[in-house]
């Protein structure tokens, strides 16, 4: 008796090691994995169908739309559903614009997907669905999708960029905000009934998807389209190899406005070259020449080299040095911080640059933002080249002054001179006003202060009389508002590193109204079909700069100065001011 | 002989039979409304996924047309219609601006002020109207 009691005991120990297993596991496969195995599941009798998250649309500042989507159709068939594929080819050929006898063929098909045409327009799409119901055929299905759209077409193309037909950004703005323009696509896991019909009853796990932000672009159309009519009559109108031009606000950095020519459309970026895709204005860099004279000027002045008084030898137009000759265009003799300015002397340019150190000088070209990033949010951007002190040869230092021996890009040129206009602080270029709803991206402080208050106004005042009969540019005038810039014309260079006889890069960097500027620009116009004695950036990019300016003041709403007005008057007849007096 | 002369009989429990009537009937009608309910859930079902269907429906064709409108009146398709003279841009007489807020008054230099710009005017920050300094 006593073994049977204790062979009953191993048992019932026995299995109740057992059943603890069991319940053990079932715990385990119940409750600890109850997400992993329930998943499983559902994949295993379920479809996850895809919600597609809408990408988000760019807008320019005043809520215009640049960039938008257009919903399409993705026509997809089911080869088990369909019957007869030759009449519901011909059914559905005409919507498709396929013709019969391939689509037929492509119907004839035991597989459970295929896709039958991409980017089929809503209506048509529709209308099919319509037309087979009707006629009792099924096995075509639609799938939601969505073309990207540019409504402006080339205007605005290369800030804009464009996304690929799977709705990634390639270039621009669609490139560098491509996670926040692209949102997060949802799902849902679904169960078919026999005609292939969704069972709401049996919809599973489901997770919405997120829409993309909006992006809003400091970029005002109305500017836009006054810059791009502009840089277009500058491009036919000379025939050179590219024009650009960059409208911006000097005292917060952001970009109101840019174009360059040659161009493309971003809703056939097919066919686009790839010379028609760059971004001169941030991929292309140059030698600026004279407006890289702002850099000498500001830099002299603040580092007490010169000042408002000081009057520098010119050498009647030649100067000897370090073996080679530099001249001037006119010659002079001694000319104020304000004249070599204004008359655009390289000589006296050199020299200033000359009174200074090496390292300060290079310095200087650096804080003023030369060598390095602008860091607008554009893909492509290059930095430009400043040699360092330690790779100069003699003449370096002396042809940096007048804007050779150092390549620049276009927005740094922009953004050194608004620095000159806002007072001496480089602030860094904007392009994104806000994203999202009401998400106003915080204001961007300015990189750092370049030169001090003084220094930038005296360079600014002087550069305003390079904008009068004195100067280089009196063709930068514009009626009823005083105009501060600076002509640049520069040599090319060629590919071998030679500088190529008639061939010039010229270009107008200035901004207006002086006294409380809010508008800076730059016009640079490659390699003009000109010759030599009028391809000069105050014949050619000046007058393009003055006509912005002025057409850019009335869209603004820009009260004319009483300066302006009067140097507006000094310019018309006396007859005709007289009569305006009275 | 005193012995029950009753034929044993098997008595028939009226009231559990009753009970189990009722239960089973409950449980019978309480199947029916599940399926029933089953079948109203499928159908309802069915409906959701028709009314899905449809405002997905209105709003592709919502966007469609909106990028449509876009388009119809962007910059470029302004311009085209310009040019082809289907529309015509008239600048407008100083005459026949309505000045919404009082212009600055002419000053001795002979300049014609703009209209001042109000931020709380009506039209927001960019006022339609608009006069050319002379």
């Amino acid at each position: 008796m006593k073994h049977t009691g204790t062979r009953i005991g191993v048992i019932c120990a026995l299995l109740a090691v057992v059943f603890t297993l069991f319940a053990w596991r079932l715990i385990e496969l119940q409750v600890a994995q109850h997400d992993y195995f329930s998943l499983k599941a559902a994949e295993k009798h379920s479809i996850r169908i895809t919600i597609p998250a809408h990408r988000g649309r760019i807008l320019d500042r005043n809520g215009e739309e640049l960039a938008v989507n257009i919903p399409v159709r993705t026509v997809t068939a089911d080869g088990t559903h369909i019957r007869n594929p030759a009449a519901l080819a011909a059914l559905a050929a005409p919507f498709l614009d396929l013709p019969v006898k391939e689509l037929a063929e492509k119907l004839s098909t035991q597989r459970q997907y295929v896709v039958i045409r991409k980017e089929v327009s809503e209506e048509k799409a529709q209308d099919m669905i319509r037309a087979m119901e009707k006629a009792g055929q099924r096995g075509l299905y639609l799938e939601e999708s969505a073309v990207r759209s540019y409504p402006n077409g080339e205007m605005l193309c290369h800030v804009l960029g464009f996304a690929d037909h799977s709705g990634h950004g390639i270039d621009g703005i669609e490139k560098s905000f491509d996670k926040e323009l692209s949102g997060q696509d949802g799902y849902r896991l679904i169960e078919h009934d026999r005609k292939g019909r969704e069972i709401v009853v049996y919809r599973g796990q489901e997770q919405a998807a997120t829409d993309g932000s909006d992006i809003r672009l400091t970029i005002d159309m109305g500017l836009q389209a006054i810059l791009e009519k502009e840089v277009d009559d500058a491009y036919k109108s000379y025939h050179p190899e590219s024009a650009s031009a960059i409208l911006e606000d000097p005292n917060t950095g952001e970009i109101l406005a840019m174009a360059c020519r040659p161009n493309f459309d971003p809703n056939h970026f097919n066919d686009a070259k790839p010379d028609q895709m760059r971004n001169r204005i941030i991929t292309d860099m140059y030698e600026p020449g004279s407006t890289f004279k702002i850099v000498v000027a500001s830099a002299a002045l603040n580092e007490k080299i010169v000042d408002e008084h000081s009057r520098i030898f010119c050498e009647n137009g030649h100067f000897s040095y370090g073996g080679k000759v530099i001249k001037d265009h006119h010659g002079n003799g001694d000319l104020s911080v304000s004249e070599i300015l204004m008359k655009s002397s390289n000589i006296g340019s050199a020299k200033m640059a000359l009174r200074m150190g090496d390292q300060s000088y290079y310095d200087y070209v650096r804080r003023f933002g030369f060598g390095e990033k602008s860091g607008i949010p554009l893909q492509g951007e290059i930095s430009g080249l400043v040699n360092p002190p330690h790779r100069w040869d003699q003449l370096t230092k002396t042809r940096m002054a007048f804007g050779q021996s150092v390549a620049v890009t276009p927005i740094q040129v922009v953004m050194a001179m608004s620095a000159v206009a806002n007072g001496g602080k480089l602030m860094k270029p904007r392009l994104v006003l806000s994203m999202g709803e009401g998400n106003r991206v915080e204001e961007i402080p300015p990189v750092r202060e370049v030169v001090s208050k003084k220094s930038a106004n005296f360079v600014a005042a002087a550069l305003q009389r390079v904008v009068s009969d004195q100067g280089t540019a009196p063709l930068a005038h514009i009626d009823g508002y005083p105009v501060a810039g600076k002509t640049g014309t520069a040599q090319k260079v060629g590919s071998h590193g030679c500088y190529m006889d008639g061939h010039f890069i010229v270009s107008f960097a200035g901004f207006f109204p002086v006294d409380s500027p809010r508008l800076t620009g730059l016009v640079i116009v490659n390699d003009a079909r000109l010759g030599s004695e009028a391809n000069y950036g105050g014949l050619v990019a000046a007058p393009v700069f003055a006509r912005i300016g002025a057409k850019a003041a009335r869209y603004l709403d820009m009260q004319p100065s009483s300066d302006g007005a009067l140097a507006q008057m000094a310019n018309s007849s006396t007859s005709q001011a007289e009569a305006k007096i009275r | 002989m005193n012995g029950n002369r009753r034929r044993p009989t098997n008595s028939i429990e009226v009231n559990l039979l009753a009970i189990c009537l009722v239960a089973v009937f409950f449980f019978g009608l309480a199947g029916l409304f599940f399926v029933y309910l089953k079948n109203q859930q499928h159908a309802v079902g069915d409906q959701a996924r028709m009314i899905e269907f449809a405002i997905r429906e209105v709003e592709a064709k919502n966007d469609a047309l909106k990028a449509r409108i876009t388009a119809m009146t962007s910059r470029g398709a302004l311009q085209r219609r310009i040019d082809e003279g289907y529309i015509r841009l008239e600048p407008i007489r100083d005459t026949a601006i309505a000045r919404v807020t009082p212009p600055l008054p002419a000053e001795p230099d002979g300049v014609l002020r703009t209209a001042a710009r109000d931020p709380d005017s009506r039209f927001g920050a960019v006022a339609p109207l608009r006069a050319v300094s002379r």
